[in-house]
């Protein structure tokens, strides 16, 4: 089912973060608005971006273009989901 | 046990598991980095397929594993053609594993099919990421082209709970497939193999 509010979009770019670069129930489940994301998470290489960006294409049924890609949108927790509840909720 | 099998281009390894009667299921692994990321969780299906009972085959197509082609030179209707060459009675694919999926089966079970589009997409992505080649992979253009049009033939469809695409069945589990660092996941191994183990026995009547 695809999400219809931003409380399910946050979860799902939760649990793409777990999924995707492996973290505990945990560390994903402390994610706050401000948690720094790309450059904080030694997980998250450019590899893995590639892979949270196309799990969150697919989970919640968005096409990401690679020049919307950018280090902002990555900066934070809070960034990458609002993000991608633009593109999900529109 | 480590066998081979012939194809018209040639020979290629593939590892066998469980009896050696009954059904078998000849498994493919995805395309590419997926291949690596998901190779010891499709062992771990066939290892608990093979306590169920149920025999099976992984073999390596030309241009994947420890085939002589590199995959620089591997196009797609040899990959098809190598693995309609494998004897068994049914197919095991998982994600662009699907898009290799051919030859007269008694039945296809697919985790989480890819189109080939969506591939081509998700390989144009990892080049993004600051690459000449494809996350590691050096890959031909008439590879590229053969599998933007390649589709998965029908089969029975299994999906996580997180994917929302059609599908027969869901499973509740994380996808092997896109972690960064090669995991396994035993408990969603045993249940996907479950679910071919009663696929298998309700085909064979």
């Amino acid at each position: 089912m695809l999400p219809d509010g931003t409380l399910e979009v946050e979860n799902a770019v939760r649990a793409v973060l777990r999924d995707v670069l492996g973290l505990s129930e945990e560390r994903a489940a402390a994610f706050r608005e401000s948690t720094p994301l790309f450059g904080a998470l030694p997980e998250l290489d450019s590899l893995a971006v590639a892979g949270v960006l196309t799990e969150l294409e697919d989970r919640l049924g968005i096409l990401i273009e690679d020049d919307e890609v950018d280090g902002e949108m990555l900066e934070t927790f809070g960034a990458l989901t609002h993000f991608a509840a633009s593109k999900a909720l529109k | 046990m480590i066998d081979h099998y012939d194809w018209p281009g040639g020979r290629e390894a593939m590892i066998r598991f469980g009896p050696a009667d009954g059904p078998v299921v000849v498994a493919a692994l995805p395309l590419f980095e997926e291949a690596n990321r998901t190779r010891a969780f499709v062992v771990t299906i066939l290892r608990a397929l093979a306590a169920r009972g149920i025999a099976s085959a992984l073999p390596d197509l030309p241009g994947q594993g420890e085939s002589l082609i590199p995959t620089a030179e591997a196009t797609l209707a040899p990959m098809r053609q190598a693995f309609a060459s494998v004897p068994g009675d049914y197919a095991l694919a998982t994600r662009s594993g699907a898009l290799l999926d051919a030859g007269e089966r008694k039945g296809r079970w697919h985790l989480a099919p890819q189109s080939g589009a969506d591939l081509v997409r998700e390989l144009g992505k990892l080049r993004h990421a600051g690459a000449a080649d494809y996350g590691g992979n050096v890959l031909s253009e008439t590879l590229l082209a053969e599998l933007s049009a390649a589709e998965p033939a029908p089969a029975r469809v299994v999906r996580l709970e997180s994917d929302p695409k059609p599908c027969d069945m869901k499973f509740p589990g994380a996808p092997p497939w896109r972690r960064a660092e090669p995991d396994n996941d035993p408990a969603l191994a045993a249940l996907l193999a479950d679910d071919i183990a009663a696929w298998v026995r309700q085909c064979e009547g």
